[in-house]
């Protein structure tokens, strides 16, 4: 396994009170695999790969608990100085907005050409000529005299595959990427997705895909954990969860998403709000808001039940939401 | 960068304008009358021809000389017909919010007209123009940005009545707020909440409210769900299509999302680079697509069902759209079209039914500006 992450929870301390937002998320990666996290905005999506990262901004963030086995080490015990060699070199993240991740002062082919400098201790000339090969790799055109210019001057695809390239610089296992389309518009998410998808084929990489887009996971992940208040609520290989949700949370989510072949009648909707996580809800979570709610929801929090081999449902009444 | 203000072409596809309904208005008072008279459903309410609208490039410091412009829009033409939804797709600098803020008058267009019922409100001004400006509102983007922090949700409801008193007196409009809020599923208890306290969805409801005030004919709705996630976009979308039965709406809903464009519109225009590529209903763009930038754009959206992962038809287009400033020769997407010849580096297709499809029912058979438009179905697996 490359990846482990067991029980993680973590907190932020707010002016509302204590935001509880990862609450005992478990998830593995494999080389090769695309495992697509799914869930809407402060499911926790995102702080979960800021901590298996080692980015999380601490304070106001804190782990409280978990282990992210990587390798076969913990990382969440390593010194800050050898997690910063496992960053880069051991997993890479791709980030959604590549204009405020890329320093707008210094050229695309220096940014690229630290990560060898740093690394691997390569003279910048060096650097500057892998630096010109990644740029090819990745597809962008006249690479040779572009390498000298600055974010500013490629458009969004082009940035984005710059930090593709940032990424896939130092051969990691293992790549997280949050949202790396969401910024771009459909035709060139298609370019990059496709790129990504070459890559990571070629490099054998795991691949942790954080996203809201329902299609985006259907078209690339091998399996899917859907997140929802800081806790994975269902996960499966990507073909069942599209042919028979077992969760009534999954099952609003594919069904309140228009389509693009057919028109259909009144879309579904979740009713209510996702809740606030200094205050969630006792029981399941996704109580107040569920069709198939009953008593036992409202005081027992669902564990992630086993639903076949492969597959795990935080829904009592999992059963009734599998058979439609 | 100096010859580019020369090769400014004139605007190509004639503009139709003999079927516009036009009343001269002579006077003010014929121009409301005309505004404020009824439309019967499935007629035109609001027809747009050859619509331009071009930014100015400067360059200098104290004299300031024009050295090209950013054609943001350029040569637009469709109707919206009464009680209908006409989806306007495409990618980000293709001009759909240009055409939604000259439609608003909130910009001037360089050319070109906006006939609503018969008047063209780019020549309108004073009463006639107010008049025009309460049946056309506008629901935006960002619900955060676009309602004023500082104000409670009843002022920001009820600020339209100040400039058209005429539809709420004074006394009413507490009631007439309330009711609003109620229309749009907002607790009326709320009237005096601030935005911050309210999420994402709720605040794209209120909103919707403040553009529902006026009791307006048309809303034009740019990117309205594009902010919010896919569990709220499903009930805010619901929501809309309610008010547009109860209320006998017509909407203009510009948005990039291509799914949720097909759900929610009975036409559907397509836009590159400032002009409309492709326009029909909403079967005749997304079943039998007939311009290669639509059917590129169609197949780039990912499906959610993986058993579609094969069977698909992708087409991955290459390149980046061009830049408004300076837009190809002839035809603007045979730069990243694969089936560009000689011709269409010549001459502009103009958005007409393809020969070809002339006298056909098919569903291929809807305006197309492609100089080899062909049916191909890139939605479903094969």
């Amino acid at each position: 396994m490359l990846l482990e992450v067991r029980d993680l929870h973590v907190e932020f301390r707010t002016r509302d009170g204590v935001a509880r937002a990862v609450n005992g998320v478990s998830y593995q990666v494999d080389a090769g695999e695309t495992l697509a996290i799914l869930g809407e905005s402060g499911s926790g999506k995102s702080v979960t790969a800021q901590a298996v990262m080692g980015i999380l901004d601490m304070p106001p963030g804190r782990i409280t608990g978990g282990e992210v086995i990587f390798q076969g080490r913990d990382l969440l015990k390593l010194k800050e100085a050898e997690r910063r060699k496992v960053r880069g070199a051991g997993m890479a993240m791709i980030f959604q907005d590549a204009l405020s991740s890329l320093n707008p002062v210094i050229p695309v082919g220096d940014q690229l050409g630290e990560m060898f400098v740093v690394h691997r201790g390569m003279s910048w000339r060096d650097a500057r000529a892998r630096a010109v090969e990644l740029m090819d790799r990745v597809r962008i055109p006249a690479a040779r005299e572009r390498v000298r210019q600055y974010p500013h001057q490629f458009s969004g695809g082009m940035r984005q595959r710059i930090m593709i390239a940032m990424a896939i610089a130092l051969e990691p296992a293992l790549i997280i990427a949050d949202e790396p389309t969401t910024a771009l518009d459909v035709t060139v998410q298609a370019q990059v997705m496709d790129l990504l998808a070459e890559l990571q084929r070629e490099y054998r990489m795991g691949l942790v895909l954080i996203t809201h887009d329902l299609g985006v996971v259907a078209d690339v992940a091998d399996r899917i954990a859907v997140m929802y208040a800081g806790r994975i609520v269902e996960s499966a290989p990507v073909y069942d969860i599209y042919k028979a949700p077992a969760h009534p949370y999954t099952r609003g989510l594919l069904d309140s998403v228009p389509r693009l072949d057919q028109k259909g009648q009144e879309l579904y909707a979740i009713k209510g709000l996702p809740p606030n996580l200094t205050r969630i809800p006792p029981g399941c979570a996704f109580h107040p808001r569920c069709p198939l709610a009953r008593g036992l929801c409202r005081v027992d929090e669902p564990s992630l039940f086993e639903v076949s081999a492969t597959r795990g449902s935080a829904c009592h009444f999992w059963r009734e939401c599998l058979d439609g | 960068m100096a010859e580019l203000s020369k090769k400014d072409e004139p605007v190509d596809a004639t503009p139709n304008v003999s079927e516009v309904a036009e009343i001269d208005a002579h006077s003010e008072e014929e121009a409301v009358a005309a505004i404020e008279a009824p439309v019967e459903r499935g007629e035109p309410i609001l027809q747009v021809r050859n619509l331009v609208k071009h930014f100015p490039l400067t360059q200098g410091i104290l004299f300031k000389k024009q050295v090209g412009a950013v054609k943001a829009v350029d040569g637009v033409s469709f109707d919206l017909y009464q009680g209908e939804t006409l989806g306007i797709v495409g990618e980000s600098g293709c001009g759909k919010s240009t055409v939604a803020k000259l439609l608003m008058n909130l910009e001037r267009a360089t050319a070109g007209e906006i006939f609503y019922k018969g008047q063209d409100i780019t020549r309108l001004s004073g009463r006639a123009l107010k008049a025009v400006r309460r049946n056309i509102q506008m629901v935006f983007q960002d619900p955060y940005t676009s309602l004023n922090p500082r104000m409670t949700v009843g002022d920001i409801i009820g600020e339209p009545f100040d400039i058209h008193p005429e539809v709420a007196p004074k006394g009413d409009r507490r009631k007439r707020v309330q009711e609003l809020l109620d229309v749009v599923g907002l607790n009326p208890e709320y009237i005096n909440r601030y935005p911050h306290q309210f999420s994402g969805g709720q605040r794209q409801r209120i909103g919707i409210a403040r553009g529902l005030a006026l009791n307006p004919e048309i809303i034009i709705c740019d990117e309205p769900v594009s902010a919010l996630d896919v569990s709220v976009q499903a009930q805010v979308i619901n929501l809309m299509e309610r008010l547009q039965d109860e209320f006998n709406l017509s909407y203009i809903f510009i948005a990039h999302d291509l799914s949720i464009v097909r759900h929610i519109s009975d036409r559907v225009g397509v836009m590159y680079l400032g002009k409309v590529a492709e326009i029909g209903t909403d079967v005749q763009i997304y079943d039998h697509p007939t311009h290669p930038y639509t059917q590129a754009l169609l197949s780039a959206v990912p499906v959610p069902d993986p058993e579609s992962r094969e069977g698909r038809e992708r087409i991955i287009l290459t390149g980046d759209v061009p830049s408004p400033a300076n837009p190809p020769s002839g035809c603007r997407f045979r730069t990243r079209c694969w089936k560009a010849q000689d011709k269409c580096a010549t001459e502009v297709p103009l958005l007409a039914v393809p020969e070809r499809f002339k006298g056909s029912d098919s569903p291929a058979a809807h305006e197309s500006a492609c100089h080899f438009a062909e049916e191909k179905d890139v939605v479903h697996a094969a």
